[in-house]
């Protein structure tokens, strides 16, 4: 550590520009298309944050909303625990094509970029993402049924729910799902039922095995140490 | 595109499909403060399993119906199609006013 930074020391005294031409490996300048300050590379980065952290991401079709309806479809989502964003198409197609990389905002070769990505397809006309910060079916069946009514205003083209994509018809069979940890309960409900403590007794048996054989070495070992006393 | 005579549209559509920028665009291109004053517009999703074909179909105010695949064609042409209808109605309502 103490020669790292002594090592830093004599770069900076030997330099004519001082600290300036000083780069630490941390601090490395990020490599954009457009300008890393720019308000482009912001919105990429924000979607890419938004699909990141959100397991669930719906994208509506909005059809000229005024206020008092923008108001109320907003209300209406955050109600439900999400957060509603309308969205630039073209920048968000452009996360979609490079969402693979480390940077989307990176120059990258065409070959590498991903151009058949199933969402893109989405970003025709007035788009909203609608995301949700849990995977709760429950959720998005509500919100569906509350958008029907207003099915001229604001309606669901499709989704992202946890890395996969779908259309209407998938989510309506996803909404009837029960939530994550309910599932996981039943699972194991299930698993309990079905082998009683089998599955137990398996599981624990390599474990028990060791410690048999282990003891019977020490067994063995401490009756030898007494026959030779 | 003038959306001024239409009282009832239906779009079908899907979202996914090659016509679905037409659509949209068509969806969106009528005036907000018309859809509160009368007009019923309906929107039905298609998915890759329907059978049935994407249709725009509007009503006029003298009950005219017309209608149009969007498929492979773009949001400009579809105006045209239907402005040729609602500029007769324009210029009957000029000369009878």
């Amino acid at each position: 550590m103490i020669s790292g930074v002594e090592n830093i020391w004599n770069v900076f005294q030997r330099s004519k520009y001082g600290l300036r031409s000083v780069r630490f490996a941390s601090s490395r300048r990020r490599v954009t298309v457009k300008p890393a300050d720019s308000r482009k590379t912001f919105l990429i980065d924000s979607y890419k944050d938004l699909m990141d952290k959100n397991p669930v991401v719906l994208f509506a079709h909005h059809n000229n909303l005024i206020k008092q309806e923008n108001a109320h479809f907003r209300a209406l989502v955050k109600d439900l625990g999400g957060r509603m964003t309308v969205i630039r198409n073209d920048l968000f197609q452009v996360y979609l094509r490079n969402a693979h990389l480390p940077d989307p905002c990176a120059p990258v070769r065409r070959k590498l970029q991903n151009r058949a990505h199933p969402l893109s397809r989405l970003f025709q006309g007035p788009t909203a993402a609608i995301s949700f910060p849990e995977t709760n079916p429950a959720q998005v069946g509500k919100l569906l049924k509350q958008l029907e009514k207003s099915s001229d205003k604001l309606f669901i083209v499709g989704a992202k729910v946890e890395s996969e994509a779908m259309d209407l018809a998938k989510l309506n069979q996803f909404k009837l799902l029960p939530t994550k940890p309910e599932l996981q309960s039943q699972l194991l409900g299930l698993l309990h039922i079905l082998s009683g403590a089998g599955l137990v007794r398996t599981l624990e048996a390599g474990s028990q095995a060791l410690f048999l054989t282990l003891s019977s070495h020490h067994d063995h070992m401490s009756e030898g140490k007494e026959t030779t006393e | 595109m003038i959306t001024k005579y239409f009282t009832k549209v239906v779009v079908r559509f899907n979202p996914l499909g090659k016509e679905a920028k037409t659509a949209r665009l068509f969806l969106s291109s009528i005036p907000p403060t018309q859809r509160l004053s009368g007009l019923s517009l309906k929107n039905e999703l298609l998915n890759g399993a329907s059978t049935a074909s994407p249709l725009v179909k509007v009503t006029f105010k003298d009950k005219t119906e017309l209608e149009l695949n969007p498929t492979g064609i773009t949001f400009q042409e579809v105006g045209n199609f239907f402005d040729r209808h609602s500029r007769k109605l324009r210029l009957k309502e000029t000369i009878e006013a």
